[in-house]
C-alpha cells in the first residue's frame, strides 16, 4: 500500500477496513467508531499495529501500544501523526 | 571453615572483574573467581534483590522432577536437560562449603527427597509429562518408585482434586534459596570479594572493548572483564553497550511464591509437586526452613521487569495449594511474598557467552533452573574468563540465531494442550454441551491466527506464543527480531542441525 497520496486518515481508514475485513462484510464505519466494538480482537489489533507501523514506516512508542490507541480510525491517526519525524512530512 | 576477613564496604574504582548481578548465578561465579585466585572481584547489585528470581526461587533441585514431553524429544533440549543432570552433582560439595556460613539456624539442604503426584485437575498434559519423566529417570538409570499418594507425609488434597499415582524421587531435594545467597553473600565478605549493594546504569566502553560499568549514582568502576549476570534485566544492560547487538531476546517470566508458617496439621516432609504444567512450572510446596514452608509458583510473560503480581495469581496459589496439596493451608500464616522474574529466552535456551565486544560476558536466560544449576555455570564461565575451554556446549553463545526445536504445526498442538491445562485447573466453565474438541478448536484457530498475522516462520514455545498474543509490545519485539533476521542475512534461523524435531 503506497501513502504518498492519502493523507494519513484515510491510508489508516484503508488498512483498518483490511484487518478488520469490515466493508467486504457490509460494516460502514467512521473516524469514531469504536473499532473493539465491532468485533476487533486482541490478535486483529496486534495485526492492526503491526500493518500501520509497516505501512507508515514508524515505530509507535511505548505508551501507545495500549487498547486506547487502537480505539478508533481518528485515534489511530492522531498516534501516527504524533510518531511521524515531522508532521505533516509524507512518507 | 570460616574465615573472618576485613568487612569490605568500600566503593571500589578498579577492579580486574565486575560481575553485575547478585543471584545465584552471580554469586557462584563470583565464588569460583574467587576460589582460582584471579584477582579483585567486585559484585554489584542490591541487598534486597527486589523482583530478582534467586531471591524469590523455591530453589528445587529437580532435573527428573521437571521433566517435559519435550526435555529430551530434540538434541537441543536433551543438551539442555543434561546441563541440569550434571549441575545436580555439584550441590552436595556446595553445601558442604556453604553450611559454615549460613545463620539461618536451620539446614541449607531443606529436604533430600520430592514426590511427584499425577492429578486429574490438569488436563492430558500432566498424563504425558509425568509419563516423560518415568522413562527420563530410567534412561538416566535414577532412582524411583511409585508410592501410594496417601503415604506421601503432609498430603492432604481435598478429596475431588486428589492424586491418582504418585513417584517418589530419593535424590532429588531442595534448598533453602535465600539461606544459601545469605551464606553466599558471607563467604564472599569473607573471602575477599567486594560487594557493591547498588544497581549499574551503563556498561562502560571504549571502542571495541568493555571498560568498566557506571553505578545508578555515576560512580565508575573500571574492570577489563565485566559478566553481566543481571537475570531478567540483563538484555537491557547489553544494549546500554552494544545498541544494535543481534541477541536472541529475552522476557521477564514473572513468578510468585509464598513463604507461610504451618498452623496445623502435618507438615510436608519433602518436596510436592505436579508435573509441569500450563505454562508454568507445577504446582508446588517445598519444606522448610524451620517451620516454614514455600508454596509456588505462577508464571507468567510480562513486557517489564516488575515485583507487582496480579491478584489472579494470588488466588491461582493459594486455592490451588489448598486443593491440590493440604485443605489446612488455608490458615498458614504467610510471612513474605515473593516475586521474582525468570529470565527466558525466545528458544527458550540460555545466554552463556563472550559479547562482540572485547572483555563482556553474558550469563542469563536459564528460566526456571539458574539456581539449580549455577555451580556448574560458574565453572564453565571461571574457565571461558580464564581463556581454557569451557565445560558446556557452546550452543549456548548469546550472539546465536534462536534454536529450533518444533515445527509451526507441532507449536500450535503445544500452545493448545497448555491452553487446555489452564482451562481445566482453574475451573472455566464452557456451555454444558461444548466438548473438550471444541474448547481445543478454539485455541487452534488463535494460534493459527497468531502466525498467519505475525508472518514469521520460526516456532515458539506455549509461553512465547501466549505472551506476544497478548502484548502488544511483546508481539513487536518478536515480530520486528525475525524480520530483522531474514532482512539481514536472508536467511532462516539456524540451529536445526541441534535442535532437529525427531517426532
Amino acid at each position: 500500500m503506497t501513502v504518498s497520496q492519502e493523507p494519513v486518515a484515510e491510508t489508516v481508514r484503508l488498512i483498518v477496513d483490511k484487518q478488520l475485513n469490515l466493508s467486504a462484510h457490509g460494516y460502514e464505519f467512521g473516524a469514531d467508531d469504536d473499532l473493539w466494538a465491532l468485533g476487533m480482537t486482541s490478535l486483529t489489533c496486534m495485526g492492526l499495529m503491526l500493518a500501520i507501523e509497516d505501512t507508515f514506516r514508524i515505530e509507535l512508542p511505548e505508551e501507545a501500544l495500549k487498547e486506547g490507541t487502537f480505539r478508533t480510525v481518528g485515534t489511530i491517526t492522531a498516534a501516527v501523526e504524533a510518531a511521524r519525524p515531522t508532521s505533516g512530512t509524507k512518507v | 571453615m570460616r574465615k573472618e576477613g576485613v568487612s569490605k564496604t568500600e566503593r571500589p574504582t578498579q577492579a580486574d572483574v565486575v560481575i553485575v548481578g547478585n543471584g545465584a548465578l552471580g554469586l557462584f561465579l563470583a565464588d569460583e573467581l574467587v576460589e582460582r585466585r584471579i584477582g579483585s572481584v567486585v559484585v554489584v547489585g542490591p541487598s534486597d534483590r527486589e523482583a530478582g528470581a534467586s531471591q524469590a526461587a523455591g530453589a528445587m533441585l529437580g532435573c527428573f522432577g521437571e521433566t517435559t514431553t519435550e526435555s529430551l524429544r530434540t538434541d537441543a533440549s536433551r543438551t539442555r536437560f543434561e546441563l541440569g543432570v550434571a549441575a545436580h552433582d555439584r550441590w552436595p560439595d556446595v553445601l558442604d562449603r556453604l553450611e559454615g556460613y549460613s545463620r539461618t539456624g536451620s539446614p541449607l539442604m531443606v529436604t533430600p527427597e520430592t514426590h511427584v503426584v499425577l492429578n486429574s485437575i490438569g488436563a492430558d498434559l500432566d498424563t504425558v509429562n509425568f509419563s516423560a519423566m518415568i522413562e527420563a529417570l530410567d534412561e538416566y538409570g535414577k532412582p524411583w518408585e511409585e508410592i501410594d499418594p496417601r503415604e506421601i507425609p503432609g498430603f492432604r488434597p481435598r478429596l475431588d482434586t486428589r492424586a491418582l499415582r504418585a513417584v517418589h524421587l530419593p535424590a532429588e531435594g531442595a534448598v533453602d534459596a535465600r539461606g544459601v545467597l545469605a551464606a553466599l553473600d558471607a563467604r564472599l565478605r569473607a573471602t575477599g570479594a567486594i560487594m557493591v549493594d547498588q544497581t549499574v546504569r551503563t556498561l562502560v566502553r571504549n571502542d571495541g572493548e568493555i571498560t568498566g560499568v557506571e553505578l545508578d549514582d555515576g560512580h565508575v568502576i573500571e574492570a577489563g572483564t565485566v559478566v553481566v549476570a543481571v537475570g531478567a534485566r540483563s538484555e537491557a544492560l547489553v544494549r546500554t553497550a552494544l545498541d544494535d547487538l543481534d541477541m536472541v531476546p529475552s522476557f521477564p517470566g514473572l513468578g510468585f511464591a509464598m513463604l507461610a508458617r504451618r498452623t496445623g496439621g502435618e507438615p510436608f516432609r519433602s518436596v510436592v509437586r505436579t508435573p509441569n504444567r500450563g505454562f508454568a512450572c507445577g504446582l508446588h510446596v517445598v519444606p522448610g526452613p524451620g517451620d516454614l514452608e514455600y508454596y509456588g509458583a505462577t508464571n507468567r510473560l510480562v513486557d517489564h521487569v516488575s515485583s507487582v503480581t496480579w491478584m489472579a495469581d494470588v488466588r491461582f496459589l493459594a486455592q490451588y495449594s489448598m486443593q491440590q496439596l493440604d485443605e489446612r493451608v488455608a490458615s498458614h500464616e504467610v510471612t513474605r511474598w515473593l516475586a521474582g522474574n525468570r529470565p527466558v529466552t525466545l528458544d527458550g535456551f540460555p545466554l552463556i557467552g563472550w559479547l562482540p565486544l572485547a572483555g563482556l560476558y553474558l550469563l542469563t536466560g536459564t528460566y526456571r533452573d539458574g539456581f539449580h544449576c549455577a555451580p556448574l555455570l560458574a565453572e564453565h564461565v571461571a574457565n571461558e574468563l580464564q581463556g581454557k575451554p569451557g565445560t558446556i556446549d557452546p550452543m549456548f553463545k548469546p550472539t546465536r540465531r534462536p534454536i529450533e526445536t518444533r515445527t509451526i504445526e507441532w507449536s500450535i498442538n503445544e500452545y493448545v494442550e497448555h491452553n487446555l491445562a489452564g482451562w481445566f485447573e482453574t475451573g472455566a466453565e464452557a456451555a454444558p454441551q461444548m466438548t473438550t474438541a471444541q474448547i481445543a478448536d478454539y485455541y487452534r484457530v488463535m494460534a493459527t491466527k497468531f502466525y498467519d498475522t505475525m508472518g514469521i516462520d520460526y516456532a515458539l514455545g506455549p509461553d512465547i506464543l501466549w505472551y506476544a498474543q497478548g502484548s502488544l509490545l511483546g508481539a513487536r519485539r518478536v515480530a520486528r527480531y525475525f524480520h530483522r533476521l531474514a532482512g539481514g542475512n536472508g536467511s532462516q534461523p539456524a540451529g536445526t542441525a541441534t535442535g532437529e524435531a525427531r517426532r
